[in-house]
C-alpha cells in the first residue's frame, strides 16, 4: 500500500514518550505498524527517549536502595498472575483481513448500524473504559456527515478509500482533525470503507439524524 | 569521570551478563548508573519523592527479571530500561483511573516491551538489525549534541515533564502560545539533523 498521510512528528514522539490517551495511542499505534515510515520515526524518537533519559541529572537514592532491590530479587517472583482471556471479537474486516496487531487486547464490538450505509463497532481498551476509540464502516459511494469536533479526531483507513475534500485517503493512511475543521468524507464509489477512529471531546454533527448517530457512539 | 563511563555497547553487555549468568556485578553497576536516573525522571514526571523512590525499585527489579528479554537489536540498554520505568509509571495512572492512561498495547505481559510489540515488531526484519539499532542511537545522540541548548530543553521537557508547555513557558519566559511553534522548531530541526546523518 502506499501511504499518502502520515501523522506529524509531535505526535509520533508523544507516542514514543507514553504521553498520549488510550484512544489516540492505539490509533498512531496501528498506523506505526502499518507504516514502516512511522515506525523507523517511533524507534528514533525511542532512542531519543533513551539519550535524554540517560543525560538526566541523577537523584540520591535511599543508601540501602540496591540492597533492598537485591533481597526482593533473593524473595523470588510473585506468583504469575493468571493471563487475562483474551477479550471477545464480534466484528470482522473485510475479505478476511486480519485485525492490526496493535488491538491485540482490545475488545472489539459487533458491527451495529447507525444510518443508511453507516455502522459502527465499538473498541474497547483493557483498563480504559473511558478511552472513546471504534470502527466506522461506509458504504461505498456513502458520504458520513459534516461534521466537526470539539477535540482531536484521529483516524487511521484500514480498507477501502475516503475523500473529505483535503485529500484522497487510503489503506494505512492517517488523518487529524481538530475543531478548526469541517469535514464531510465522501467514501470511493467501488467498495466500503473501515477506519479506525479515537475522539477527545466531542464530534459535533449538524442535522438531527446524524446527531443520534452521534449520541449513539457515545460521542 | 567520562573517561571510565561505560558506552552503549557496554551496558548491553552489563544487561546480557545479568540475563545469562545472574551477574550481581554488572547489575549493581546497572543499579548506580540508571537507578538515579530512573528517579530523576519520576520525579519530572510528577511521582512524589516517596512513590518516584518505590517505582524506581519496582523498574529496576523488572530489570533483573526481563533481563532475558532484552534485544540490543531493537534497543540499547538505556532505552530499554526507560521503557521500563515509562510503562510503571502509566500503570501506575492507569490504577488511578487517570484519563490519560497507558495505550492498549502497553500491558505488562512478556518482555518490557511485550508492551508495544506492534511498534517494535518490524516484518522485515534481518540480521542487519542489530547494527541498525546501533546506527540509530548513535544518529539520534548526535543529532542531539548539534541542537542548541534551548531545543534539546524543549525536547527533553516535551517527553519527560508532567506539564511541558507550561513549564517551558516559564523556563524560556515564553508566551504559552510561542511554546507549540517552538516545539515544532525544534522537532523540524532534529528531523533535518537526523536526515542528514542518515548515509
Amino acid at each position: 500500500m502506499t501511504i499518502r498521510h502520515h501523522p506529524e512528528d509531535e505526535l509520533l514522539l508523544q507516542l514514543a514518550a507514553g504521553r498520549l490517551e488510550a484512544g489516540a495511542a492505539i490509533v498512531l499505534a496501528v498506523h506505526a505498524e502499518q507504516c514502516p515510515r512511522c515506525r523507523a520515526r517511533v524507534r528514533e524518537f525511542e532512542a531519543l527517549g533513551g539519550a535524554l533519559f540517560e543525560a538526566l541529572e541523577p537523584e540520591l537514592l535511599a543508601p540501602t536502595a540496591l540492597a533492598e532491590t537485591l533481597a526482593r530479587i533473593d524473595a523470588g517472583p510473585r506468583a504469575a498472575a493468571v493471563a487475562p482471556r483474551p477479550p471477545a471479537v464480534r466484528a470482522q474486516l473485510p475479505q478476511g483481513l486480519p485485525w492490526p496487531r496493535s488491538l491485540a487486547g482490545c475488545a472489539i464490538g459487533p458491527w451495529r448500524r447507525l444510518g443508511p450505509g453507516l455502522r459502527w463497532s465499538r473498541i474497547g481498551a483493557p483498563l480504559d473504559a473511558q478511552a472513546n476509540i471504534f470502527l466506522l464502516r461506509v458504504t461505498g459511494g456513502r458520504r458520513l456527515p459534516m461534521h466537526s469536533h470539539r477535540g482531536r479526531e484521529m483516524t487511521q483507513v484500514l480498507y477501502g478509500a475516503f475523500d473529505d475534500g483535503r485529500g484522497l485517503f487510503g489503506p494505512g493512511d492517517f488523518d487529524t482533525a481538530d475543531d478548526t475543521v469541517q469535514h464531510q468524507p465522501v467514501v470511493q464509489p467501488d467498495r466500503v470503507c473501515d477506519c479506525l477512529a479515537s475522539v477527545s471531546g466531542q464530534v459535533l454533527f449538524d442535522g438531527g439524524q446524524a446527531r443520534i448517530g452521534g449520541a449513539l457512539v457515545g460521542m | 569521570m567520562p573517561g571510565s563511563m561505560p558506552t552503549n555497547d557496554e551496558w548491553n553487555v552489563l544487561v546480557q551478563a545479568v540475563a545469562s549468568r545472574g551477574d550481581r556485578q554488572a547489575y549493581a553497576a546497572l543499579f548506580k548508573h540508571f537507578a538515579p536516573r530512573l528517579k530523576s525522571y519520576l520525579l519530572r514526571a510528577g511521582c512524589a519523592a516517596g512513590l518516584a523512590e518505590e517505582l524506581t525499585q519496582e523498574a529496576m527489579l523488572k530489570v533483573w527479571r526481563k533481563a532475558a528479554t532484552f534485544d540490543p537489536a531493537r534497543a540499547q540498554a538505556s532505552t530499554w530500561i526507560f521503557t521500563i520505568a515509562r510503562h510503571l509509571h502509566i500503570d501506575g495512572h492507569r490504577r488511578q483511573g487517570d484519563a490519560a492512561a497507558a495505550p492498549a498495547w502497553d500491558d505488562d505481559a512478556g518482555g518490557a516491551d511485550a508492551g508495544a510489540p506492534e511498534v517494535a515488531a518490524d516484518p522485515e526484519d534481518g540480521p542487519e538489525r542489530l547494527l541498525e539499532s546501533g546506527r540509530r542511537e548513535q544518529r539520534v545522540r548526535a543529532a542531539l549534541a548539534h541542537l542548541s541548548d534551548e531545543q534539546a530543553q524543549i525536547l527533553r521537557r516535551s517527553y519527560f515533564d508532567e506539564q511541558p508547555h507550561a513549564l517551558i513557558a516559564r523556563d524560556l519566559g515564553l508566551p504559552l502560545g510561542t511554546v507549540k511553534s517552538r516545539i515544532r522548531l525544534a522537532l523540524n530541526h532534529l528531523r533535518r539533523l537526523l536526515d542528514g546523518f542518515e548515509s
